[in-house]
């Protein structure tokens, strides 16, 4: 494996990583071929750099401090258009500054119409989501908040996901 | 993250998901990853580079055309331009998060987060050589 951003991380983080990466246990891995010719297809984007717009609720930060095991499983809709300007980044795992500089960094709405209006795909989709990506006990986000995005998707007729961690 | 995309595969969906530790998400098996040696925080590539962001979308995009099948997987062949040491410096005047403040005064509570035993609420300090309470 030559890809290693560990080596961007410290070493504790790192070994907690390898720890979880040696537990998993791999399932039947699903497979939804491609319903169209990629340039058809609507595009949204899931990012879990805890974006929040400055007119919605943030990420509950008050309670991870509380209970640090603790990590918020909701969701955050970003509407296509949303920049900078309008949003902040409550994930206390990662540095926000970059994608609160240019939120393309984390949820790269304007590279994606740049690559609709290319013609390599079809468009992207009104809504994007922000999860926030420190979550240790999966099970809200497995049950409900991955459900929830999903049936939202299907309402704006989207084909595919780009899934964009932090 | 590759338990939401493989929800989302389920219900219908194409995805693929950009991982900056691929060894994590392939553990858990997914349908289509493209691996990344960028830093946390920065999955896109550096802020203002419009160019560089559009080449790593582009190509995890190109994935969703060309995978045959699941655990498609890809390494995509950007380098990072600071050394490691600097990406890790530019966010040294951050807190730390919770957790990390949290194990620093209680070491032993390390075992949970190594062993995926995660606590429903803050534990009382828990006497040696017992977890504490501990959920499922």
């Amino acid at each position: 494996m030559s890809i290693d951003s560990y080596r961007f991380l410290d070493f504790g983080t790192r070994q907690v990583m390898k720890a979880w990466a040696a537990r998993q246990q791999r399932g039947v891995i699903p497979f939804t071929p491609l319903a169209k010719p990629l340039r058809e297809c609507t595009i949204a984007l899931v990012s879990t750099a805890g974006i929040a717009r400055n007119d919605d609720q943030p990420f509950d930060q008050k309670r991870e401090r509380r209970d640090p095991w603790w990590g918020d499983p909701s969701f955050r809709v970003i509407p296509l258009g949303t920049t900078e300007q309008d949003v902040r980044l409550y994930h206390m795992h990662i540095d926000p500054r970059f994608g609160e500089a240019d939120l393309d960094v984390v949820l790269p709405m304007r590279r994606l119409i740049e690559l609709a209006s290319e013609g390599l795909v079809g468009q992207a989709a009104p809504r994007h989501y922000s999860l926030m990506g420190y979550i240790l006990d999966p099970a809200v986000l497995v049950k409900e908040t991955a459900p929830a995005l999903a049936d939202r998707m299907h309402a704006d007729d989207v084909d595919a996901v780009v899934l964009v961690p932090a | 993250m590759g338990l939401v995309q493989n929800i989302f595969e389920v219900s219908g969906f194409s995805t693929v998901a950009l991982s900056m530790i691929p060894e994590l998400t392939r553990a858990v098996g997914v349908p289509r990853l493209a691996g990344i040696s960028h830093p946390m925080g920065r999955p896109l590539g550096q802020p203002h580079d419009a160019d560089g962001q559009r080449a790593v979308l582009r190509a995890t995009l190109d994935i969703l055309a060309t995978a045959q099948g699941p655990d498609a997987y890809i390494e995509l062949p950007f380098v990072w331009p600071e050394s490691p040491a600097r990406a890790r410096n530019a966010s040294r005047d951050l807190p730390p998060p919770p957790i990390v403040a949290l194990l620093k005064a209680k070491p032993w509570l390390l075992v949970n987060l190594y062993s995926g035993r995660i606590p429903h609420e803050v534990t009382p300090a828990p006497t040696p050589g017992s977890r504490g309470e501990e959920g499922i």
